[in-house]
């Protein structure tokens, strides 16, 4: 059954693989340059939605295209990869992220500090993560998108010892550079149902970022310090997704989802979980250059496979710390966000949006314990050429 | 399948696509042409004039833009495009050059000779006049003047009506700059009707009629055309505005001789 389920898992990965590198392949060619990569092959649903547009007297538009500039012609700031640009189109990105977990939990179930030192010599009571993510995106052509993204992450965790003492560890560096591109799929629009764009995620992660920080413990003062403040996955991974846009007047909606798949173990003997997440959002524009968005997010990570042997797991006192623990790092979460997009006047030709997101957890399972999240913070700017 | 299967079935494959490409429009001397005049009139009321208050770079587009889709003077129909169908040698391409209705400058630019070469000039936010002609698979050169971009957003029409648009091509055409698109055949399909418009200017809206050959007339504000040069042969005359629709009528062309032929839309 185990082997049936591995094959499985392979060909699923095979699958993006491929998928990978037909977008590469794509990219290379050019042939399809001009046009969404569906375009073509919808002749039934374009005929009966024409017949409909010319009924009500309309015009159906179908094909590849992208909203002109309104301040939720992007989706949230925390969203990555929702929308596409124009050939030659260059965007620059800057964006904080700043997420503060804060106590701990199994399952649904809060737990208290001494819950915890019950199991471990130690427990995390909070950690804060900051990102600092430099982003590019650059219209390659009319239909594709070439993305980049540059982490700076700082992280920092406090701790308390079964004995009372509390002590915190910090991390910091460049994290995982994340290269991909977005593939127009098809976009239609009339007056009367609005626009319809869907597009390809693809995205390779690289491992830059560091997997054997060290920091002042009671251990020592370089110890390996645990699975959550080490800054990179160590591993290739793929991001494969897909993303739905719309808008009808002053109301744009999206919905993506995006995948995560580690691509064997890293040169310490582990690999973080594969994960999933789907967001659906939903935006209002109040006036030519504000819009306000509600964004509800899902995800689901599993736990690590295999160990890093330099991270201390257990002691003679017992297991040292949950963030220790590679069978202690799975859960799922639902988070609900509320943002600001702000289209500010264009400045020497350039575009700029500014946007903010804060986003709270109102469901979390946690295969614990674990760190329970509290909220995340982002705020980002954007210009566009 | 055989070697020889193979080989047979990848030559055919190459003659068809040579005998497509024979079809294409030959230059050639025309003997004794003949001539079609005519006039293009409109009776009834015409459509007001669009208004739109400029909301992106009123510096340089003006703060109010009109876009006057149906232009009529005294009943006669500027814009109109008349094409005779059916030609596949004769004269070559006029060179000539239509400009835009006020505030705008652009200007469709035909380079003529063997090919059509159309250049849409893109000046004080404006492509050039609402009505036009293209050639399939021949690059049209776009250039912007304005210290601005403008987004082209090409669609070809599904329908003669309009009302169901496939995008062709969709970029930005950064100030000062210009690129080349070619509208392939393969792409208009029987499609004739090509909409240009900018996503960021919605005043800025045109239309093109696809032509495979160099006999076609743009009505004047006069409403008169002119085609001349013609060989003998039986033909379709058509004549085609976006907003009033297409009419046509078969003409017989004999050589040298001066045909009239008028057309009349009505609201």
């Amino acid at each position: 059954m185990s082997c049936g389920l591995e094959k499985l898992w392979f060909g699923i990965r095979n699958v993006c693989l491929c998928l990978v590198s037909s977008i590469l392949i794509f990219l290379g060619s050019g042939a399809v340059a001009e046009a969404a990569l569906l375009d073509g092959v919808m002749g039934g649903f374009e005929e009966s939605m024409g017949k409909r547009a010319q009924a009500k007297g309309e015009q159906l538009i179908i094909g590849n295209f992208y909203p002109a500039e309104r301040p939720d012609s992007h989706g949230p700031i925390g969203a990555m990869g929702e929308h596409t640009h124009n050939e030659g189109e260059f965007m620059f990105t800057y964006k904080y992220m700043r997420m503060f977990m804060e106590g701990n939990r199994d399952g649904t179930n809060n737990l208290s500090k001494s819950d915890v030192l019950r199991d471990f010599v130690i427990t995390p009571t909070e950690m804060t993560t900051q990102m600092h993510m430099f982003g590019f995106m650059y219209g390659l052509n009319e239909t594709v998108t070439l993305t980049a993204m540059i982490p700076y992450v700082l992280k920092s965790m406090d701790h308390v010892h079964r004995n009372g003492t509390k002590f915190t560890t910090k991390s910091s560096g460049f994290g995982d550079i994340r290269l991909g591109s977005l593939v127009r799929l098809y976009a239609f629009e009339t007056p009367s149902i609005g626009s319809h764009r869907f597009h390809l995620n693809a995205a390779v992660g690289l491992p830059t970022g560091d997997i054997k920080a060290t920091g002042a413990t009671p251990l020592g003062p370089n110890t390996r310090l645990p699975y959550p403040m080490q800054l990179g996955s160590g591993t290739v991974d793929l991001f494969p997704g897909l993303t739905y846009g719309g808008n009808l007047d002053n109301a744009s909606w999206g919905l993506q989802a995006v995948g995560t798949i580690r691509l064997g173990d890293n040169n310490q003997g582990y690999a973080l979980g594969d994960e999933y997440e789907v967001s659906a959002y939903g935006a209002y524009r109040w006036i030519e250059w504000l819009s306000t968005s509600l964004r509800f997010k899902w995800k689901d990570w599993a736990n690590y496979e295999g160990r890093d042997p330099n991270i201390t797991q257990f002691v003679g006192m017992g297991p040292l710390v949950h963030t220790a623990d590679p069978n202690h790092r799975a859960g799922e979460r639902l988070d609900i966000f509320g943002g600001i997009n702000i289209l500010f006047p264009e400045f020497m030709e350039l575009e700029n949006h500014l946007g903010v997101e804060v986003g709270v957890p109102i469901y979390q399972n946690l295969d614990g314990p674990q760190l329970e999240s509290d909220y995340t913070f982002f705020v980002g700017w954007q210009i566009i050429n | 399948m055989s070697k020889v299967s193979t080989y047979i079935l990848m030559a055919t494959l190459m003659f068809i696509g040579w005998a497509t490409k024979a079809q294409a429009y030959e230059v050639a001397e025309v003997r004794d042409g003949a001539t079609i005049n005519g006039k293009v009139t409109f009776s009834g009321t015409a459509p007001e004039p669009l208004q739109f208050e400029v909301e992106k770079n009123p510096e340089v587009c003006g703060h109010q833009r009109s876009l006057v889709k149906v232009e009529v003077q005294n009943g006669l129909l500027k814009g109109a495009v008349v094409i005779l169908e059916g030609i596949e040698s004769g004269k070559p391409f006029a060179k000539q050059e239509f400009r835009g209705n006020p505030l705008g400058k652009g200007t469709f630019q035909y380079e003529g000779g063997e090919t059509l070469g159309l250049r849409v000039n893109t000046e004080n936010c404006n492509f050039g006049p609402f009505t036009g002609v293209l050639t399939p698979d021949e690059a049209v050169r776009f250039g912007n003047k304005d210290s601005i971009k403008h987004v082209l957003h090409t669609f070809v029409s599904m329908d003669m009506r309009g009302s169901v648009l496939r995008t062709l091509h969709n970029r930005d055409i950064q100030p000062d700059g210009a690129f080349d698109r070619t509208f392939g055949s393969d792409k208009l399909k029987e499609s004739r009707l090509v909409r240009m418009t900018c996503n960021r200017h919605d005043f800025m809206q045109n239309w093109l009629y696809v032509v495979k050959n160099p006999y076609f007339a743009i009505s004047d504000e006069t409403g008169q055309f002119h085609i001349d040069n013609i060989p003998p042969g039986p033909y379709t005359l058509r004549v085609w505005h976006p907003i009033l629709g297409l009419q046509e009528q078969e003409v017989r062309v004999r050589a040298g001789m001066v045909l009239g032929a008028d057309f009349a839309f009505s609201e």
